[in-house]
């Protein structure tokens, strides 16, 4: 697993992917499988994205680690591939042959990868507590950390910006993987072929302040009720952040930030429906006796096996009333009031939860045509990275040889994801296999 | 001896249930360690006799971490593992071990928490009815 | 090989990992090492401080040969992380890397059992005995390599299959492309105008075929049907039936156009949804691929007036078998329209009810002012859900693509035909992602939407000349609401198509919607559990074409790194048969969910075979197995009970 890391100045390489979630580790393995080389960018410490932290998924309840963690460290042991965590791709040009250079940033994680054993004695020595990102803020960590425990390297990393410098880390780790002299590495590789992987960026529930995201306390976004669901969940129930009161009356409000053109996102981010009656059902067997109402406008349960799984929901008493939730108010105690107009009856309601899940959209995570040089890549008019020809082509760009996976070319399910990256590997690998071209790459290091 | 936790055999399978286990460790979640897992490609590969063989070696119970719906090999491995247990308990009863002895649950590859609060109960179980079984 | 345990003793090294001290905290390495060091077989046991070091890894490559060593024990953390970097070791050292077992005395002990020390060290040496058990009794294993054909049959050439098809040639496989019709395109041919880009069905089926004709090393099979089908992975071979067109080249088109005006016969035609008729010669339409007419002998009566005209025509073609040698097998078969039954809201009981595919068709067939049965059409009402998310039918899934494509074809009404009132009577319009916009352009452009619940749909009647349907709206308060419409349009969905046979021949799974079943829609969406057998587009279940076309390249990807090492590398750890001890009950044949087990006669009688590139290492055999006869190798019998033994000491 370390060798990944060790190996930023690989000479060859023929694809480079930009994203180590589930798209570009789908990608990269399909692609390895065939025989290429491949290098992921990842700029988190760990590879495995978003659905590395998700509970179970829909619609087969399988829980995601499950399906997450093979994939990872198949990736991780795979001969062709090579891994630049905490890494991101700066520049990207063409040059006269056609192919794609790319400057790679790695930051430092201020710990020896081919050293680190994982212990944690370092996590135990360190004094500083910060958020925990990974829990979504949910619980603190250390500023000498194991992302979290199914991260790949699970090897440790120090958080310089919060760091006291105080040494404890390196005195307290045995095999002396500690080194605060690490500096930020500069690498560029030339490769054939890329394939965008970045994925989405999740909404901001602070953007509509009518439903108090961001300010009042019991009010949560779907992905910190994620993560008090996970096998591994900080709290071992679900809890409500104001007071740690296990809640009994929750509410889910969908289409937080989708189909809102006043938050300048008309288009509907095609996952919310799903994974917010996932969480109903979940909830449903942590909290005995919990309440769990869906507001929404359409439940958009259009795959394989999801509209059996909404009328599962509706089987357990999950509530869901079809009306668009205008206000949010808190109550002195904590508690919401949920003020909304019920179409069933034409008329405006209120009903009071004790915790309120906002059912946060998907956006566009946009930059990486800024990194093109000459010719860029193009974006669709909603921001994701544009498919000429999605009818027959799907994942093609518009720049040859640069392919999309995953949710950079719009909301998608994680099913629809990995067909995707599968898609996009067999472009590339058309797109290689095409182009007869021997790739000689230059590594260069500088300080 | 006496106080030691009665000893428990589990057969963890090498892609579902045996990364809980190693999960359980990571999060130093403790369990009696008397436990000893045995590592076996599916849970509907366990044989009866294995199980027997167990029981004849000393061990006091016998758990399978079974593959349940996870199982990669499909989803006739949850009725083919619950046969196992059915004719486990007819070679149990001939031998007059209470069949209570072998246990069977479905352990997810996260189900760590799972994994460490069935055997802490059945080694509870196994302690309480440990002084029958060897008073013949 | 066979199934009795190796006698003679293997000369074994141990290595206990400290791990730094993760593994010495808790665990007393040195007296592990003590006990280990006095058991039979072991002759080296070694501390090491961090055993997946590289001068530790040197060091144990020095003692296997220097020594030497026939196996090597390694007690460390757990395998999932460093099995194979040890199994490189061994393999450096010179030893097949089946004669190494791994102890994991970490995540299963020292830190699982931090709290007792003492039992913790107890439970590392129980452990490690068990390893050293396995590892006396572990034979040599050589994963074993099968020749793969790098060709594959693509079954359905819809867009989905000639997608992939390109793709597969482009990657340097030969396609066999097999269509049970006698023109390619499948369903997306009958389109018309596709939401999302505005392509025309057509323009995208030319597009592709055209595509497909540039490429030598696919082959189009029409009128074709798979009818046996022997093999597995990466050599399957299959029997092809294909049905004579009755047409051969070279004729112009002129002729072809005669011989089809003279043809007497006229039936309805199938390719517009019964609302035209054919010949019994005929094209579906001007661009049809293969540029062939066909005769519908069915419906033929022999008359001899078409051979008037064309040469071509050679009504006394028969049908040709042939056989096909293919690595994989990729079905791309696609689906149905739903079919309402007569009667279903109004279905086939008034003639101004029709479905949306039919509609489709007629936006394809019209030009001008939109007139239906010589009647203009003003009011249109689509029944959403018609066949889908039934309450009491057995459809209970969504067919996905049929919102967008109403709200699609509802766009196209308004706009290219004029029609000024248009009803969507609906269960919630699902028109996820980007095809929201639609919905939007819908709603602002005058569309009336209506939504009912699922206990309470809509009824249609008769009134007067004209069509009235009455619905209780969920959005008005649930007020009783009378649309009045010159034609009704039924929104259906996807339903399976009827391939019993061919489901037969292949042993497809499905699932509960009657769909093909994948393994697991994450982790392995594209296979099937027949190695080799793989499935995309609409055959798995309703999406739209850039779905389709996505799940058709994904697939390639599947196939393509099947096929193109030329090899398939099956893992050791299969089942394997002791022919002497095998009784033949039939028990095990019954238990393996992937035909890996055969029947074979020899001199005894008949016993077990295992299919070697069938098995997949999962043991179900072993357990039903009376006499003991089928061991997994790496798991056999004589290696779990004597680690039972070892363990329980």
């Amino acid at each position: 697993m370390t060798d990944n890391i060790r190996s930023a100045s690989r000479k060859e390489a023929d694809a480079l992917i930009m994203g180590g979630g589930i798209a570009g580790l789908e990608s990269a393995l399909n692609l390895a499988n065939m025989g290429f080389q491949v290098i992921i960018v990842e700029k988190d410490l760990s590879i495995g994205g978003r659905m590395i932290h998700l509970s179970k998924v829909f619609p087969t309840l399988d829980c995601s680690a499950c399906i997450t963690t093979p994939k990872v460290s198949e990736t991780a042991r795979h001969p062709n591939i090579k891994i630049l965590n905490n890494s991101e791709v700066k520049h990207v040009s063409r040059d006269e042959n056609g192919f794609y250079r790319a400057v790679i940033e790695q930051k430092p994680r201020y710990v020896i990868d081919s050293l680190c054993t994982g212990c944690q004695d370092c996590e135990e020595a360190c004094p500083v507590v910060v958020k925990d990102e990974y829990q979504y803020n949910l619980v603190g960590r250390k500023a000498a950390f194991i992302p979290f425990s199914i991260a790949s390297p699970r090897i440790a990393a120090i958080d310089l910006d919060n760091c006291i410098l105080c040494g404890a880390c390196e005195k307290a780790c045995g095999p002396g993987a500690i080194d605060f002299g690490q500096e930020t590495q500069i690498t560029e590789i030339t490769v054939k072929t890329i394939i965008v992987a970045t994925g989405f960026k999740l909404f901001d529930p602070d953007r509509i302040t009518r439903y108090g995201g961001g300010k009042f306390k019991n009010v949560i976004t779907a992905m910190q009720m994620e993560r008090q669901l996970v096998p591994t969940r900080p709290f071992n129930t679900v809890l409500r952040p104001g007071d740690g009161k296990v809640p009994d009356k929750i509410a889910y409000v969908l289409c937080a930030g989708s189909r809102d053109v006043t938050v300048d996102n008309p288009i509907c981010s095609q996952i919310c429906c799903m994974y917010s009656i996932k969480q109903a059902q979940l909830i449903l067997g942590a909290v005995a006796m919990a309440d769990v109402t869906i507001y929404f406008l359409h439940v958009r349960a259009f795959g394989k096996g999801f509209d059996e799984f909404y009328q599962q929901a509706k089987m357990m008493d999950v509530q869901f009333i079809k009306g668009k939730v205008g206000r949010i108010k808190e109550m002195e105690n904590g508690d919401l009031m949920i003020r909304y107009e019920d179409i069933a009856s034409g008329q405006v309601k209120e009903t009071q939860h004790d915790m309120v899940v906002l059912s946060v959209g998907i956006l566009p995570n946009m930059g990486i045509e800024e990194l093109f040089e000459v010719d860029k890549i193009k974006l669709d008019p909603f921001n994701f990275y544009n498919q000429p020809n999605e009818m027959t082509d799907p994942f093609k760009s518009n720049l040859s040889g640069v392919f999309i996976a995953g949710t950079s070319s719009g909301p998608m399910d994680i099913p629809d994801s990995i067909l995707s990256a599968g898609a996009a590997a067999s472009q590339a690998a058309k797109y290689m296999k095409k182009s007869q071209v021997n790739v000689s790459t230059r590594a260069t290091t500088t300080v | 001896m006496d106080k030691d936790p009665p000893k428990i055999l589990v057969f963890s399978t090498e892609k579902i249930s045996d990364p809980a286990l190693d999960l359980a460790g990571l999060m130093k979640l403790h369990y009696p360690p008397t436990v000893h897992a045995v590592v076996v490609p599916c849970s509907s590969s366990v044989r009866p006799s294995w199980i027997m063989h167990a029981f004849e070696c000393g061990f006091a119970g016998v758990f399978i971490a079974a593959d349940g719906s996870d199982c990669p090999y499909g989803e006739t491995c949850i009725e083919k593992t619950a046969k196992i247990v059915e004719m486990t308990h007819v070679m149990m009863r001939e031998k007059g071990i209470p069949t209570e002895n072998l246990k069977m649950a479905a352990v997810c590859s996260v189900c760590a928490e799972l994994f460490v609060n069935q055997m802490k109960l059945f080694a509870g179980e196994l302690a309480d009815k440990r002084p029958m079984q060897y008073e013949q | 090989m066979t199934n009795e345990p190796n006698f003679i003793e293997k000369r074994i090294g141990v290595y206990i990992c400290q791990c730094g001290s993760n593994i010495s905290d808790y665990v007393d390495v040195e007296k592990v090492r003590e006990e280990i060091s006095r058991e039979k077989g072991v002759s080296l046991a070694k501390v090491t401080m961090f055993a997946c070091a590289d001068s530790a890894q040197k060091e144990i490559v020095a003692d296997i040969q220097n020594e030497p060593l026939d196996a090597i024990v390694i007690a460390s953390c757990s395998p999932k992380l460093h099995l194979n970097t040890f199994r490189g070791v061994a393999e450096r050292g010179g030893l097949n890397p089946y004669n190494y077992v791994q102890v994991n005395i970490r995540e299963q002990d020292s830190w699982a059992h931090s709290d007792k020390p003492a039992q913790a060290t107890l439970k590392a040496i129980h452990l490690i005995r068990a390893g050293i058990a396995k590892v006396s009794l572990s034979e040599a294993l050589t994963p074993m390599t099968i020749p793969a054909e790098n060709s594959v049959a693509i079954v359905g050439a819809g867009v989905t299959g000639m997608r992939a098809a390109i793709e597969l040639a482009d990657l340097g496989v030969n396609v066999h492309l097999i269509e049970r019709e006698h023109f390619v395109g499948g369903r997306v041919a009958q389109w018309g105008k596709m939401s999302m880009t505005n392509q025309t069905g057509e323009e995208i089926i030319t597009e592709l075929y055209h595509e497909v004709k540039k490429r030598e090393s696919i082959r189009v099979y029409t009128g074709a049907d798979i009818i046996a089908s022997k093999g597995s992975i990466g050599n399957f071979n299959i029997q092809v039936k294909i049905q004579p067109r009755y047409v051969e080249p070279p004729c112009d088109p002129e002729s072809f156009k005669n011989a089809i005006e003279a043809c007497p016969v006229e039936v309805y035609d199938e390719f517009n949804f019964n609302l035209t008729k054919r010949k019994a010669i005929f094209f579906n339409y001007h661009s049809e691929f293969p540029a062939l007419p066909v005769v519908d002998m069915a419906t033929c009566t022999r008359c001899g007036e078409c051979l008037k005209y064309c040469h071509g025509i050679r009504l006394d073609q028969q049908e040709q078998v042939i056989d096909l040698h293919v690595g994989s097998t990729f079905l791309a078969t696609g689906f149905n329209p739903y079919e309402p039954k007569t009667g279903e809201f109004g279905y086939q009981e008034h003639p101004d009810v029709i479905t949306l595919q039919q509609l489709k068709r007629i936006l394809e067939l019209t030009k001008g002012e939109f007139r239906f049965r010589n009647k203009k059409i003003e009011r249109v009402a689509f029944i959403y859900c018609v066949g889908s998310r039934q309450v009491e039918g057995e459809n209970k899934y969504c067919a996905r693509y049929c919102c967008t494509s109403a709200i699609h074809a509802a766009l196209q009404l308004r706009k290219d035909l004029n029609v000024p009132f248009i009803y969507h009577i609906n269960k919630g319009i699902r028109t996820y992602g980007k095809q929201e916009i639609l919905y939007e352009q819908s709603s602002t452009s005058g569309d009336i939407f209506l939504q009912f619940v699922e206990d309470d749909p809509p009824v249609v009647e008769t009134f007067n000349d004209h069509l009235k349907i009455t619905v209780n709206d969920l959005l008005t308060a649930n007020m009783e609401v009378t649309v009045k419409a010159d034609l009704v349009v039924l929104v259906t969905g996807m339903v399976p198509r009827l391939n019993q046979e061919l489901n037969s021949i292949l042993k497809i799974p499905l699932g509960k919607d009657h769909f093909y079943n994948e393994i697991h829609p994450k982790l392995r969406p594209v296979e099937t559990v027949i190695d080799g057998l793989i499935i995309a587009g609409c055959c798995q279940g309703p999406r739209n074409i850039a779905e389709s076309a996505s799940s058709a390249l994904a697939a390639v990807s599947k196939v393509y790194s099947i096929l193109n090492h030329g090899e398939i590398q099956l893992e050791p750890t299969l089942a394997i048969v002791n022919p002497g001890a095998c009784e033949w009950c039939g028990q095990c044949l019954v238990a393996c969910p992937f035909d890996a087990i055969e029947r074979v006669e020899t001199e005894k009688g008949p016993v077990a075979r295992i299919i070697e590139s069938n098995c997949k290492g999962c043991g179900m055999c072993t357990p039903v197995c009376q006499t003991e006869a089928i061991d997994i190798k790496g798991y056999t019998n004589h290696e779990v009970r004597s680690m039972i033994e070892a363990m329980s000491g």
